[in-house]
């Protein structure tokens, strides 16, 4: 009788879910409830979780509760620590959540909230989810190995170093990118500037207190740090209100690239526990604040999603963004449905920590999902804003026009009505002295956090204040994700430049943390300049950019995972993996090809530097914009330049990997599996 | 009622319990724990512990995008 109950609730959620998504799917004209985007993912969410994740842990995986993990066997209370499943979920969940799934459906937004919606549910169930899930178990079964490791002691020696290279590549390009989002959120904002100013004295502060005064005692001091920063954003409208303190605040694009590259140094080369460690407390504790606020919020406000489900953008005309549904779509939402990065946490603490096998699924899979729901609402918040108000936060002054009526006019007549009066009016609420041409995805996600959030508390009078706390929201955990990259960047620097020379590897010595720091910097710090002075507003080249090496990566991790089972034998299941890792090898291919060779020079980078190059041979840029034209072109061959590399680089660890396949498909090669051997548990059921 | 109060104090407990080991607050009280178990001589000061454990987390990727 259970068990028939139990079905029959499965079938009912099935049901709900599949309703859900054809609501959503069919529903034309009328605006439509967020209530069916919060249908359709949860239920689909639940159903992929108790029937996919669940066949892969029986079928594709065998997940054994007999076997001891690396947190048993190694327990040293240090890096192997065995740790409750909740709180590890917890750990996981706070790791693998950055910027990415709130920016990405933001800017795929611009096609409508259709593609990016199902793509953020269908690609977490099918691909993101079972990356993590997958790269976990086999880490746990090498005693924690990261995905580098695993890439070279599975698939080829040359397959670890594509995989360390592409690691390097994709922190550069993502932290070049991350902020670009964090300039075009703070330009001419001085309240906005002031309050994410202040987290680096509450920052110091508390890395003060949590070192001197009571060690570790994280609790207390992030509590504090938070009650400071919210402080902060309140402070912040002073700031703003004053004249000679808002002048001091108010930074240009240029100078704001400036101050957070000298920033990234410092978090880079100073004591971990001075910055670095409270940033990232306080980062910690809002994110999970907020996040749980936007979807309760979400909840009880039940907004109307104002946007199409399918705008004129599909034809790739977009002013966001150029090209296609697809491949851009999928290479635009990379974090919400698949992530590589992900793959380097999954492979990190996490299998350090796992007490049991069987924890796996909740926790790579489980917290992969909620990620994706992050996505779902950051969609959402975007869509509930009027479609006319999102194209003039997102579009550049250059598709639009400068001039505020201009703009407005060019957007209207695309079909999505906005006036100049509007926007000033909607800027004014928020605090801010205009609102035309933000393009980086927090702007408009902060205004539409905002409405829902002061729907629910405050009302009108305090749109301002939510707005700033919403992008003070985005821009402290962007920083941290800066923060924390760079410094990790900078031992993957001496790691690979100490195999030159062996004092530049040795981390305590001073010139060498200065060095590689410099390096790190420059590199992406080169990449946040060129999207500042990149005519068509940066996020356009640099955000594909950053989805193609971020797939590329999750294409390594797939590969990786592919071999591993195919080693194990598990020949009938191995779709699961090779599906995924096809589809994300197709849409970084077209993406890359695309973006190279594309003869709309809004797409492709060399169309456009040879645009910009016939403009400068035939006389039609002015002599004193020559020199910035130049570096735009130097800039746009630079991007091709990586986009080839890692390209190739995908290509060959695939061919090698499919060599290898090949060789065990046809029996050709005894398979070596490099698994820790079995022990048995020593615990007991339930501890 | 009683019934009822114990086992909602007995999930707050288990609540905070579980907010201190996700915060890090518990870290050391398990390293020490854990030291004793496996009759650890050299056993770390909570400051020495907090820095150590610092520098580890933040060699590695453990903040994605």
């Amino acid at each position: 009788m259970k068990r028939i109950l139990q079905i029959v609730i499965w079938v009912a959620l099935a049901v709900v879910a599949a309703a859900a998504l054809a609501t959503i799917a069919l529903h034309r004209g009328e605006p439509i409830s967020a209530t069916w985007f919060v249908l359709a993912a949860v239920c689909s969410y639940l159903v992929a979780y108790r029937l996919y994740s669940a066949f892969i842990a029986a079928k594709l995986l065998a997940l054994d509760n007999t076997r001891a993990t690396p947190s048993e066997r190694r327990d040293d209370g240090r890096d192997f620590v065995p740790t409750n499943k909740w709180v590890l979920f917890g750990h996981h969940f706070a790791a693998i959540a950055g910027p990415g799934p709130l920016v990405g459906p933001t800017l795929a937004a611009q096609f409508g909230y259709l593609p990016g919606t199902l793509w953020l549910i269908a690609g977490a169930a099918f691909a993101g989810c079972v990356q993590d899930f997958v790269i976990l178990f086999c880490s746990i079964r090498r005693d924690g190995k990261t995905l580098g490791e695993m890439a070279r002691v599975e698939v080829s020696r040359r397959g670890g170093f594509i995989a360390q290279l592409a690691v390097l590549s994709i922190m550069i390009i993502l932290l070049g990118v991350v902020a670009l989002v964090i300039v075009n959120a703070l330009k001419s904002s001085p309240w906005a500037t002031f309050t994410l100013a202040a987290t680096i004295p509450i920052a110091l502060l508390l890395g003060a207190y949590l070192r001197y005064v009571r060690p570790g005692r994280v609790l207390e001091a992030s509590l504090m740090g938070v009650a400071l920063v919210l402080f902060a954003v309140v402070a912040g409208q002073w700031v703003s209100d004053s004249a000679s303190w808002s002048r001091a605040f108010t930074l240009s694009g240029l100078a704001l690239t400036f101050a957070i590259i000298v920033y990234g140094f410092a978090a880079s080369a100073l004591p971990v526990w001075l910055l670095l460690a409270p940033r990232d407390y306080l980062s910690t504790f809002i994110k999970a604040g907020a996040i749980f606020s936007l979807a309760a919020g979400i909840l009880f406000v039940r907004p109307h999603v104002l946007m199409p489900p399918l705008t004129r953008f599909v034809d790739g005309n977009g002013p966001v963004f150029a090209g296609r549904i697809f491949p851009f779509c999928f290479i635009t939402i990379a974090c919400g449905a698949i992530s590589g990065f992900h793959s380097l946490i999954s492979s990190g603490t996490t299998p350090k920590m796992i007490q049991r096998e069987s924890h796996a699924r909740f926790i790579g899979y489980g917290a992969m999902l909620l990620e994706s729901f992050v996505g779902v609402m950051a969609m959402v918040a975007a869509c509930a804003m009027t479609p006319g108000v999102y194209f003039a936060i997102n579009s550049p002054a250059q598709i639009v026009g400068a001039a505020p009526e201009a703009a407005a006019q060019t957007i209207s007549s695309w079909g999505y009505p906005v006036s100049a009066v509007t926007m000033a009016s909607l800027a004014h609420s928020v605090g801010e002295q205009t609102l035309w041409n933000r393009a980086g995805g927090a702007p408009s996600l902060a205004v539409g956090m905002a409405q829902i959030f002061s729907t629910t508390i405050g009302g009108e009078h305090l749109l301002s204040i939510w707005y700033h706390f919403a992008i003070m929201f985005e821009a402290l955990f962007i920083l941290t994700v800066l923060d924390a990259g760079t410094r990790v960047g900078r031992f993957m620097i001496q790691e690979l430049l100490g195999r030159v020379w062996k004092p530049i590897g040795r981390l305590n010595w001073y010139p060498a943390i200065l060095l590689s720091s410099a390096m790190i910097v420059g590199a992406w710090g080169y990449f946040l300049y060129q999207g500042v002075v990149d005519p068509l507003g940066g996020i356009n080249s640099l955000w594909p950019l950053f989805g193609i090496s971020n797939q590329l990566l999750a294409a390594v991790a797939l590969v990786v995972a592919t071999t591993i089972l195919l080693k194990m034998g598990r020949f009938k299941w191995i779709w699961v993996t090779l599906l995924p890792m096809a589809w994300l090898v197709v849409i970084t291919m077209t993406a890359s090809y695309q973006k190279i060779f594309s003869a709309n020079p809004r797409i492709g980078f060399l169309s456009f530097a040879n645009a910009l190059a016939a403009q400068i041979a035939g006389g039609q840029i002015p002599a004193a914009k020559i020199g910035e034209t130049q570096r735009v072109i130097f800039n746009q061959r630079l991007d091709t330049a990586v986009t080839a590399v890692l390209t190739i680089m995908i290509l060959v660890l695939l061919g090698e990997a499919i060599v290898q396949w090949h060789a065990l498909l046809s029996r050709g090669k005894e398979p070596v599996l490099h698994e820790t051997p079995y022990v048995a548990t020593q615990w007991a059921e339930g501890d | 009622m009683r019934g009822a109060l114990s086992n909602a104090k007995g999930r707050l407990k288990r609540f905070w319990r579980g907010l201190r080991e996700w915060c890090g607050d518990a870290a050391y009280e398990n390293y020490k724990k854990g030291a004793m178990r496996r009759g650890q001589e050299n056993v770390l000061s909570p400051t020495e512990f907090y820095v150590e454990q610092l520098k580890k987390k933040y060699s590695q990727p453990n903040r994605c995008c």
